[in-house]
């Protein structure tokens, strides 16, 4: 999980990637380079994810059992590996993301009270 | 849990195709990541190089995948153990050594431990069995059986506990198929099984209607073990409610007693048992079950739920005088003959054992040299993988230096080990299964089945995986821990190899020498104390004497019946052609019997000499000629006698004790009624009178480890036998002594059952087989102790000598002569055996002293069998340390130069 480090992009916090990956497959089933692709755009190019943190990632997430996978055929005809949340998966995301405002509102509290 | 388990076996055992479809899948990615760059303009060429560019390492991501996954480290351990097993088969001759130096100590402590958990450890299969208490009555090592009525009052009066069986072992005649056949059997008391709490297969166990005198309404009832019932009746359900014909008498079969139940008296097993009234039956026409002087019952109580052995222990103290007076108001057994046995209370839980009695400190004895046999079993595979590891110092280095964790070579060395304790295990486990079967077949008495169970059990199993994981890690942590400390640089400098293993060698290879020494020292006593009693004058001079028991018991005779027998049978075998002389005896010697009379005597002097412990013997007149005890004084029995007043001869103790410093012969000993009556002048019955004829040298009746008893030998027919008694034949030839007692047996007695013959030599081999047992097995513990550590020492110097070969030249070659090689090296191992040699002896003092604790009637050591010993040692490690010396001195110092 080492993310990029260049000028304007931000150091992913811990389990931080878990969540943006398990949000970019909320809506539909994608690819690895589609997971990244999506991850840039939801960030508005914040984060970017190379593919030795996405993989091992992804692996371990399929462990987990959060996500399934299964080969096919992507936009312009290529064979590629999809993602796909499982049930276990979307609650995993919802737990993650009441976890994550709790905290982001925790910090900006502890920010504005200085 | 279940699919971390099978991503587990994905990522193992499917590694080919997870690593396949890693493969594709990031090679799909680079190629959609191109596709995107040349959608943008880019040329394909370089939008492929910039793909590759942006993935980084394909191998990297790859092995970074790998890395998350599950079991990881079971995938290293894995293929760490492969690589071990492709060495080690690459190795077959290191490999074997170590394979079979470890099943030779895993082996050993295997049969040692089976022994141990069948004699000692092993539960009786009954539900909460530590619930269990066995009362006892005993004096030293003799431990009688309760009598029926000792069991009466203490069932009575036992406060802690919620009932008390009692059990009898017997052999009963079973009526099949028209021939009569003896089978071991056993009486419970009707409490019993509810006492056990033990359920039956098929039909039910005894209640207390069933042990009534007759076997109540319906007749004797009877039980099959499991054994039995698989055995006679094919496991058939109908075989509950089929009829048997029991010493005569017809009993019903009402219930299968669960499998591996065998009875509460370990080495005894019962294959029907018959409630305790049925001892009427067996004991006709004299029952003994309220006999207050028949010590025969096993008694087993079940605590109270939250009642604990000593409560019951000082619930016996608060109470046993009245259970004593209850059990015998005249006093005559208690306070008489067994005034110096004790009531006691014990932990039950492994039933009773008269194995363990004897057994269980020769067992412990065993356990402590068998494991200073594994011990140096592992010394011997620590040093022989140190020496594979030395040797492969570069290997490691190199490895280390290719960026292999110090924790993997560790890995990598212990799983060669375990590999190799594995087939130790393995072949250890055979070996030891099959030591334990014959050890226990040596333990069973003559012409009997084996007393135990040396089936392997759980525990065993449990126990010898256990030695052998511990094995592994003794063996191999050492030196897995050298080569897990091999720095890079060592792979550069090719001689410092095998410095560890010289350093470590001057530890291990004098504690080997130790642990011999203190087990040669040990087997040296064993060996001594078993040639003491063997050779000792028991005071019997039978060498060539052929024995036999006559058992008339199922006869149903009378003594007076048994007498004329035993008289007819004496007669037909002294008229058999090929007959020195022959002759019976009461009560056989070395044989487990115990048996005490009461005489008394008045000395010149007027004063009474009571003895109430004397072994009574009725012998036939030709005893002494047969069994070859001498006369010391005045004359033996005669034909004559038979018929004549009563006459006896005493031993020399026991003349002794009846008129000391007087001449015994011609006087009077009295018996029956009180010595007080002497005081009064009138002493007994003349039956009860007998005139000493002669003094007989002393014999050992009862035991060769205790002193001899005192004796009086009276003769038949006035004095009668009971119709269990012996023979001894004296004649040229074992064979001919043998025909001759089963003809004049068949002849005399028609229709008397098959006597059972042994010779005096068996006899005091089957006698002596503790001591035997422990001779033997320590005599092959040292041995095998004196090859592991010559091997060891060899081992080492021949190592020492490959590697100190230039050294060894270069010194040939600036002067030395072979023989200053040759004493370098001898030195060298010289040093090692006086250190380890020094520490040896005194362990082996200790051990002696130890010994002599553990073991009753251990002779106290002969210093010069233990010079012996240690001479044959020094002898063994100065010729193995020999053969590389003498290999140092043949080194050519061109050769020796060339070399670099």
């Amino acid at each position: 999980m080492s993310p990029d480090q260049s000028n304007d992009q931000t150091n992913l916090l811990q389990g931080t990637l878990d969540m943006m990956i398990l949000k970019s497959l909320a809506l539909d089933q994608m690819h690895g380079l589609g997971i990244s692709r999506r991850i840039e755009q939801i960030t508005k190019g914040t984060f970017q994810v190379k593919p030795g943190s996405l993989f091992p990632a992804l692996h371990r997430m399929e462990e987990e059992g959060w996500l399934v996978s299964s080969w096919g055929e992507s936009e312009n005809n290529r064979r590629a590996k999809y993602y796909r949340l499982t049930k276990a998966g979307r609650r995993q995301l919802e737990s993650e993301t009441q976890r994550w405002s709790r905290i982001s509102l925790a910090i900006a509290r502890a920010l504005e009270a200085s | 849990m279940l699919s971390r388990m099978t991503n587990v076996w994905r990522n193992i055992f499917a590694k080919e195709k997870t690593d396949r479809d890693l493969d594709d899948e990031v090679r799909s990615y680079s190629d959609l990541l191109a596709q995107e760059r040349i959608r943008e303009g880019m040329n394909p060429q370089e939008a492929r190089r910039a793909a590759r560019l942006h993935l980084g390492g394909v191998e990297q991501v790859k092995e970074e995948v790998r890395q998350a996954r599950t079991g990881a480290w079971l995938d290293s351990a894995f293929q760490d153990f492969r690589y071990a097993a492709r060495t080690l088969r690459k190795n077959p001759g290191f490999s074997a050594i170590a394979i079979l130096t470890l099943a030779l100590g895993i082996g050993a402590n295997t049969a040692i431990f089976t022994l141990t958990y069948a004699v000692i450890l092993k539960s009786l299969p009954v539900p909460n069995p530590q619930q269990l208490v066995r009362y006892t009555f005993r004096s030293g090592t003799q431990d009688l059986g309760l009598s029926g009525p000792l069991y009466d009052a203490l069932r009575k009066h036992g406060q802690a506990i919620q009932d008390l069986l009692a059990w009898t072992d017997s052999s009963l005649s079973v009526q099949e198929n028209g021939a009569v056949t003896s089978v071991d059997g056993a009486l419970i008391s009707g409490n019993g099984f509810r006492v056990l709490e033990l359920q039956p297969v098929i039909g039910r166990v005894f209640t207390d209607a069933d042990d009534q005198p007759a076997g109540g309404p319906n007749g004797y009832q009877a039980l099959l073990s499991y054994a039995y019932w698989k055995d006679h009746f094919q496991g058939r359900t109908s075989a509950v409610g089929r009829s048997l014909i029991i010493n005569g008498k017809p009993v019903t079969i009402i219930g299968i007693l669960p499998q591996g139940f065998e009875g509460v008296v370990a080495g005894e097993r019962a294959d029907i048992v018959m409630p305790l009234s049925f001892e009427e039956v067996l004991n006709d026409p004299q029952p003994l079950r309220h006999h207050p002087g028949s010590f025969s019952l096993t008694v087993i109580g079940r605590l109270n739920p939250g009642a604990t052995l000593g409560n019951a222990q000082s619930n016996l103290s608060a109470t046993e005088n009245s259970v004593r007076d209850e059990a015998d108001p005249s006093h005559r057994f208690l306070g008489g003959f067994f005034a110096a046995f004790q009531l006691g209370v014990e932990s039950g839980r492994t039933g009773r054992s008269a194995l363990k009695l004897i057994y269980s400190r020769p067992l412990i004895v065993l356990e402590i040299l068998v494991g200073m046999v594994l011990l140096l079993c592992c010394a011997n595979t620590a040093l022989l993988v140190l020496a594979r590891v030395s040797s492969r110092f570069r290997e490691f280095a190199v490895r280390s230096a290719l960026g292999a964790s110090g924790r993997r070579l560790f890995q990598q060395v212990l799983s060669e080990v375990a590999i190799l304790a594995f087939c130790g295990l393995m072949a250890g486990m055979a070996l030891g299964w099959i030591a334990a079967t014959s050890l226990v077949s040596v333990l069973a008495a003559i012409g009997q089945p084996p007393p135990l169970d040396a089936t392997p059990q759980a525990a065993v199993l449990a126990f010898t995986t256990a030695i052998s994981v511990l094995s592994a890690f003794v063996a191999g942590a050492w030196p897995a821990s050298r080569a897990s400390r091999v720095a890079p640089i060592v792979g550069l400098k090719q001689n410092s190899a095998g410095s560890s293993s010289r350093a470590l060698g001057k530890w291990i290879v004098p504690s080997q020498v130790a642990v011999s020494v203190v087990l040669l020292a040990a087997a040296s006593l064993l060996a001594q104390s078993f040639f003491h009693l063997r050779l000792q004058d028991s005071g019997f001079h039978s060498e060539n004497a052929v024995m036999a028991e006559v058992d008339l018991t199922p006869n149903k005779i009378s003594e007076t019946v048994a007498t004329r027998d035993a008289q007819r049978i004496v007669d037909a075998l002294t008229a058999a052609p090929g007959v020195d002389s022959a002759a019976m005896m009461s009560s056989p010697p070395l044989k487990g019997w115990w048996s005490s009379s009461h005489y008394y005597s008045l000395d010149h002097k007027g004063a009474v000499h009571t003895d109430l412990q004397i072994w009574p013997e009725v012998v036939s007149p030709d005893y002494f000629s047969a069994i070859g005890t001498p006369i010391r004084e005045g004359r033996a029995f005669n034909r004559a006698d038979a018929t004549a007043a009563q006459v006896c001869i005493l031993s020399e103790s026991a003349a002794h004790n009846f008129f000391p410093g007087e001449e015994a012969p011609g006087r009077f000993v009295y018996t029956g009624g009180s010595d007080a009556s002497l005081d009064g002048k009138s002493p007994a019955s003349p039956e009860n009178i007998c005139q000493v004829i002669g003094i007989a040298a002393d014999a050992r009746f009862e035991s060769l480890r205790e002193p001899p008893e005192r004796a009086i030998y009276r003769i038949i027919p006035q004095n009668e036998v009971g119709p269990d008694f012996f023979l001894v034949v004296r004649s040229s030839n074992v064979a001919v002594a043998t025909s001759a007692i089963r003809e004049a047996v068949r002849k005399a007695v028609p229709g008397a059952p098959e006597p059972t013959v042994f010779t005096f030599d068996q006899l005091v081999a089957a006698h002596l087989h503790q001591e035997r047992m422990l001779t033997a097995l320590s005599a092959c513990f040292a041995t095998v102790a004196l090859l592991l550590t010559a091997l060891g020492l060899y081992g080492l110097l021949s190592r020492n000598v490959i590697m100190r070969r230039k050294e060894i030249g270069l010194r040939l070659a600036l002067g030395a002569s072979p023989r200053d090689a040759l004493v370098l090296v001898l030195r060298q191992g010289l040093r090692l055996i006086v250190i380890g040699g020094a520490v040896g002896l005194v362990a082996a003092f200790a051990t002696a002293k130890l010994l002599g604790t553990l073991l009753v009637g251990l002779q106290p050591s002969k210093p010069l069998l233990l010079i012996a010993a240690v001479a044959l040692f020094f002898a063994v490690a100065v010729a193995t340390s020999c053969i590389p010396a003498w290999r140092a001195a043949r080194v050519d110092p061109m050769e020796a130069l060339r070399y670099e």
